[in-house]
């Protein structure tokens, strides 16, 4: 269990929201010209590892807003939370 | 508000505790993002909407929550009458909304059920259920938070010292007053 702070609603309870799974995952623009492997790699492959990971978030049971989140993954320490469209803070 | 079957029949009293439902109450919820959406809700309603978070404003009449940087509620402050489900407020917010496409105005008087909880135990039956913090929230009149208590999706709106409104869905309103009863019976 660890407090979020929502971008618009400030800080809450982890229960109060989803995770949403890696950010940042490009859609290509051409996706016919893609082979199969090239398709799924983009639909299904996720990075899944341990440390600094760049992930998206839902206030499901506040706000309902998206957004985005740095958090280290092996100790669920949160490093940046910011909108969605904006530029991650940290590297 | 035609053929009303009232969800929570009773009033529940405890000591420093009460709970009751209040009904029948328009409920409406607006959504948008311009600029005209704000001033044109503005002028209907004859209020301004809070654009701070986890804010409320309120007129004579009506009441407006903040839910989420683009999504309030509008509630009557008082009773309506049971004999009619159009509401004048409703009617003016789609003829300056709506019908511009500035946002979307949903009537949700009977999606939700208004819970009044009156007294100092008020804070400490929510802390039963819910994980919200509300040691600042009890201190600020006119504080809104969505939240969940006993699992169930609520929307709180403190309106005065030790008196609480509570916006729940209709279809969870039994089992959440229920649970409500059981919580305070042990406090």
């Amino acid at each position: 269990m660890f407090l979020i702070n929502c971008p618009f609603c400030g800080e809450r309870e982890q229960s109060e929201f989803k995770a949403g799974g890696e950010a940042h995952i490009v859609r290509p623009k051409q996706p016919t010209e893609l082979s199969d492997d090239e398709w799924a790699e983009y639909l299904f492959m996720r990075k899944n590892i341990k440390g600094i990971q760049f992930e998206r978030w839902n206030h499901a049971h506040g706000c309902r807003k998206w957004f985005n989140m740095v958090r280290d993954t092996s100790n669920d320490q949160i490093k940046a939370v910011y909108k969605m469209g904006e530029k991650p803070p940290v590297k | 508000m035609l053929n009303y079957n009232q969800p929570i029949k009773e009033e529940k009293s405890y000591q420093g505790l009460q709970i009751g439902e209040i009904n029948p109450i328009m409920k409406l919820i607006i959504r948008g993002k311009k600029r005209e959406f704000l001033s044109a809700a503005g002028k209907s309603l004859d209020m301004v909407l809070p654009t701070k978070a986890n804010t409320s404003t309120q007129s004579e009449k009506l009441t407006a929550l903040w839910l989420s940087p683009d999504e309030w509620m509008i509630f009557s402050n008082d009773v309506v009458k049971k004999n009619t489900n159009s509401y004048e407020t409703e009617i003016l917010l789609n003829k300056n909304i709506s019908k511009l496409n500035l946002g979307a105005v949903v009537d949700v008087t009977d999606q939700y059920v208004r819970i009044t909880l009156k007294g100092d135990k008020i804070y400490d039956l929510f802390e039963t259920g819910s994980p919200f913090n509300f040691n600042e929230f009890r201190n600020k009149i006119g504080s809104v938070t969505q939240t969940i208590i006993a699992k169930i999706d609520v929307v709180i709106h403190n309106k005065n010292q030790n008196e609480v409104n509570l916006f729940v869905r209709r279809s969870f309103s039994k089992h959440l007053f229920s649970w409500m009863n059981d919580s305070a019976s042990r406090l």
